[in-house]
């Protein structure tokens, strides 16, 4: 959506993210899903006076599926925002050298970083067989936790993907 | 200079930099916070600092990473997104821009106006900035076009009147900041609403002087017509749909059936419904604007996400404690300390978003504040009257933040939603008078406390 | 650094300027310095600057900060007996509580509670508040009936009698209470103590507060240290940080009661209705906290073990507090 001009296409980059979008939309329900919950928990507590806290708790469970798995998928959109006042004026080239390093060195480093601790803090979570603190809440906390790693590593497959695309293009020359 | 200082400063620098490469703001933001870290450690090894970083303190970042994801109030983001693009698609938007224009007839600028009071009415459905901007920007940038709006004064209106929301209660930042200071939430809310209505007030005052002196910026539609009853009736009927829209989620806060919160997803649902009334609704328009939710919902929260690494490694480094030393070691008289804390928010608006700053600067003030001695008159009914004043000045002065570059998040939420031909560099010519005007706002603030606290005083006294 | 030498990076779960709540470990920061003559550093950092609240325990367990100042109750999630060393709905006052955690076997199993869920960490109490008031309405309540149908603001195993009462509750963190109260989405709330709620400013808009907090009579607030920094400490500095903590129970109890009657005073004369739960509506409260426990109970067996020692020991303790004490003037 911010960049609306799509990269030329490279064949394996092409289905790599098709593959991420199509986990993309399939996670995207959950925000209609989400309105549901909220309208289902306004009517029960103001209707028939009994709101209940596991409804508060699926609706953050919901829209924090949207934005982590929504990650990748922008990623593969190219919708990420960037200070375009001098980036518009790059040659072609300048911008793949640009993707590459940035990829490689800022990138890569930070969602290694973050999927390896977050193994550990979706295991924890699993082994105490963690809960909601309110005692009437959502139990099973290591399957929102677990969204981490699984939408880390998606992250890293497009940031690959966007690796390897770049890379045949500067080689290409396009 | 000491070695924490230096790594502070260059850390602010290195982000400045790569920031202007071009390389999205989320991954600056994320990259930077590491490569610190690891620098951080260095010192610590080789340069006999203190910072304490290393892999396993970076592990943080995960549990910063689920309290975003655990956030209720943020919950509204997406859902306020969802009813933008959905309206857009129903039809219904453009009408209202349309129609409402009419009734402005010939008065130059009417539409801009127009934009201005959609933007203080949604400001008080929502706290959330972005959603407010998109959603103005979806409805109204097309017609401006077509109007022939010169680009700058239409990316400048929408953006100015989508940042009202952080000021006019609702407001996520008034709640953060409460609790950060320990002030009173409504006390906080309603110190807010007149100097938020204020500054609704003075846009619209600028944009019809601006039409009235430079009547090419802002023209008159070829087919504008007088004000007459056929013409008031047609604007009912196209106004009505998103009258009760937004008094669907407007009454539902008021009428106490919803938290903000929840009122946002009554206000997608509605949206929803007001598409199926208009026969637009279909399973592809719903999966695209499912989809459009998802991808501005997710790069959005991106930046976050590299903020919240970013944020950690500097405090980690001390960035704190040399923000705090400084301000503490000042020789300026009261007024003088507190212009001068304004303008470093200012200035750090230009970089930082209001939550880090809230998060990180506020509470660092407050004290320095608080021990300035200023007579400032809460009435008797308003507690802490020197410092809800004071987080009024920063709520305003953070107002610019959402507008200045490099980083105006305001900017970002409207360029994802322009047309691709519309660059950066035209909203930070369009945004450039309203930060004026914010600016102007905040030192009426400043010497008239009474805008501030007369409301919270007069409602609350028993 | 010097190896003698200790820096406790100290995220906390309440900002240091709320009283009673955060206020006293900014004391026991400033009393370590001095106490060790400067080789024990605590520094502090506030709710949500290095980490949130929810997320302290982890933080200290895995070694990515050595301390963290918290209350068990937060951990409920993890560890269903957890409350048990925060607030005891119906249970002790603070010397009885304190009698338990330090001559009882309750800080024996507080620590066990942490060992055996695989965290590794040193808990060491290390404040104390009184009690918390149960809540802010707008009418009155005499009857379990006028209870019914609320929705409320709670925290806790509270929450879970409240429930029982027919209350549809809700946790809304502390910021977004005063809203939601105003535009009705909520009817009643609870939070803290007369002094903490005024911050909040439920006397604003808010006719009733009732007394007494049968849900947290007394609640203590710990400090973790990861155990391998423990380990790193010599002797003496951990009496250091033991007894400095020690101390702050009596400097915090001591500033829990000495701030409370001027702001209830105060909120009297704003027109607030300070009101005492009457026996019919406390005996049902008491009825429903008793079915919570024997579910609890049954799903978790440390909760039944911490339940079962804490009885046994109130139990031999009334024989002193029901003769030992003067009846309260009221
Ligand atoms: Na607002
Ligand atoms: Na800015």
């Amino acid at each position: 959506m911010t960049e609306n001009d799509t990269l030329p296409s490279v064949p394996l980059a092409d289905k790599i993210d098709r593959f991420i979008q199509r986990v993309g939309m399939s996670v995207a329900w959950c925000y209609v899903l989400l309105i549901f919950v909220i309208i289902l928990q306004v009517v029960l507590r103001k209707g028939f006076s009994s709101g209940l806290i596991i409804f508060e708790e699926l609706q953050w469970h919901l829209y924090a599926m949207g934005v982590m798995f929504g990650l990748s998928y922008a990623q593969t959109t190219n919708s990420h925002i960037r200070v375009d006042l001098f980036y518009a004026h790059f040659r072609a080239r300048t911008k793949h050298i640009i993707e590459i390093l940035s990829i490689l060195l800022l990138v890569m480093p930070f969602i290694v970083i973050v999927f390896a601790h977050s193994i550990e803090f979706f295991y924890d979570s699993y082994r105490i067989g963690e809960g909601s603190q309110s005692p009437s809440g959502l139990p099973h906390r290591w399957i929102i936790k677990g969204v981490i790693p699984l939408s880390f590593a998606l992250l890293g497959l497009a940031m690959l993907s966007r690796l390897y695309r770049d890379t045949v293009l500067l080689i290409r020359g396009e | 200079m000491d070695v924490n200082e230096i790594m502070v400063i260059a850390m602010f620098l290195s982000f400045i930099a790569l920031l202007f490469t071009g390389i999205p703001v989320a991954w600056v933001l994320a990259g930077v916070g590491i490569i610190f870290a690891f620098i951080g450690q260095f010192a610590d090894v080789y340069l006999d600092t203190m910072t304490g970083l290393d892999y396993t303190t970076l592990g943080l970042v995960v549990n910063r990473l689920y309290k975003i994801m655990d956030n209720w109030i943020l919950v509204a983001l997406p859902m306020f997104i969802f009813m933008g693009i959905m309206l857009d698609k129903s039809g219904v938007a453009e009408e209202l821009m349309h129609s409402m224009q009419e009734l402005f007839g010939r008065v130059r600028g009417g539409l801009a106006v127009t934009v201005t009071a959609i933007g203080i009415i949604l400001a008080a459905s929502t706290g959330i900035i972005g959603a407010s901007v998109v959603l103005l920007a979806v409805m109204s940038l097309p017609s401006m076009t077509k109007q022939g709006y010169s680009m700058p004064l239409a990316l400048g209106t929408i953006a100015s009147a989508g940042t009202l929301g952080i000021l006019i209660p609702p407001s996520i930042m008034l709640v953060i900041m409460a609790d950060q200071l320990g002030l009173s939430v409504g006390d906080l809310f309603m110190g807010a609403v007149i100097p938020g209505l204020m500054l609704g007030a003075m846009y619209i005052a600028y944009i019809l002087i601006y039409a009235y002196i430079k009547p090419n910026a802002a023209p008159v539609p070829v087919d504008a017509k007088p004000v007459s009853w056929p013409v008031v009736l047609n604007v009912l009927k196209a106004v009505l749909p998103t009258l009760f829209l937004i008094f669907v989620v407007l009454g539902s806060i008021f009428a106490g059936f919803a938290t903000p919160t929840e009122a946002s997803g009554v206000g997608a649902l509605g949206a929803t419904l007001l598409a199926v009334y208009n026969r637009r609704f279909s399973i592809p328009v719903l999966k695209e604007v499912m989809g459009g939710t998802f991808n501005t919902t997710a790069y959005i929260f991106a930046i976050f996400i590299g903020a919240t690494c970013f944020a950690l490694v500097l405090r980690e480094l001390g960035g704190d404690e040399l923000i705090e030393s400084f301000l503490t070691g000042l020789p300026f008289g009261p007024y003088g300390i507190v212009f001068f804390i304004l303008g470093v928010i200012f200035l750090l608006g230009f970089f930082l978003d209001w939550i880090e700053i809230t998060l990180i600067i506020l509470p660092l003030l407050a004290p320095v504040i608080s021990a300035l001695g200023l007579d400032i008159d809460g009435y008797g009914v308003v507690d802490n009257p020197e410092l809800v004043w004071f987080v009024m000045l920063v709520a305003m002065a953070l107002q610019t933040s959402f507008l200045t570059p490099p980083v105006g998040f305001a900017l970002f939420y409207l360029k994802g939603v322009c047309p691709p031909n519309v660059k950066l560099s035209d909203i930070y010519k369009g945004v450039i008078p309203f930060i004026g005007l914010q600016l102007i706002a905040l030192f009426i603030l400043v010497f008239w406390p009474q805008l501030v606290l007369w409301l919270p005083a007069v409602a609350y006294a028993k | 650094q010097a190896a003698d030498k200790t820096l406790l990076k100290t995220p906390i779960a309440f900002g240091s300027h709320l009283p009673a709540l955060g206020t006293p470990i900014v004391w026991v920061s400033e009393q370590l310095n001095l106490v060790s003559d400067g080789t024990i550093r605590m520094k502090i950092y506030e709710p949500g600057k290095l980490v949130a609240p929810p997320e302290i325990l982890d933080a200290v367990s895995s070694g990515k900060v050595n301390s963290g100042y918290a209350t068990a109750g937060y951990w409920q999630g993890k560890m269903p007996a957890a409350g048990f060393f925060s607030a005891v709905p119906f249970g002790p006052e603070a010397g009885e509580y304190m009698a338990w955690m330090y001559y009882g076997n309750g800080l024996k199993l507080y620590q066990e509670m942490y060992d055996t869920n695989g965290y590794n960490v040193k808990v060491i109490p290390c404040a104390i508040i009184s009690p918390e008031t149960s809540g802010w309405f707008n009418k009155e309540i005499n009857t379990p009936e006028d209870l019914k149908g609320l929705n409320m603001r709670f925290f806790g195993l509270g929450a879970s009698v409240m429930e029982k009462m027919g209350v549809s509750t809700s946790q809304l963190p502390g910021g977004e209470i005063f809203g939601a109260l105003e535009k009705g989405a909520i009817d009643a709330t609870e939070f803290s103590q007369p002094a903490i709620d005024k911050l909040l400013g439920f006397q604003k808009i808010m006719k009733y507060n009732y007394f007494p907090g049968w849900h947290q009579q007394a609640t203590i607030f710990e400090l973790l240290v990861n155990k391998d920094a423990w380990g790193k400490m010599s002797a003496g500095q951990q009496a250091t940080v033991e007894n400095t903590c020690k101390a702050s129970m009596t400097n915090s109890i001591a500033e829990g009661e000495a701030m409370q009657f001027p702001v209830m005073a105060d909120a009297k004369a704003n027109g607030v209705e300070i009101r005492y739960w009457n026996d019919t509506m406390l005996k049902a409260f008491e009825e429903k906290w008793g079915e919570v426990v024997v579910e609890k109970s049954a799903e978790d067996p440390f909760f039944k073990k911490v339940w079962d020692d804490l009885n046994t020991f109130r139990t031999g303790y009334n024989l002193w507090e029901s003769n030992a004490f003067l009846p309260r003037s009221r």
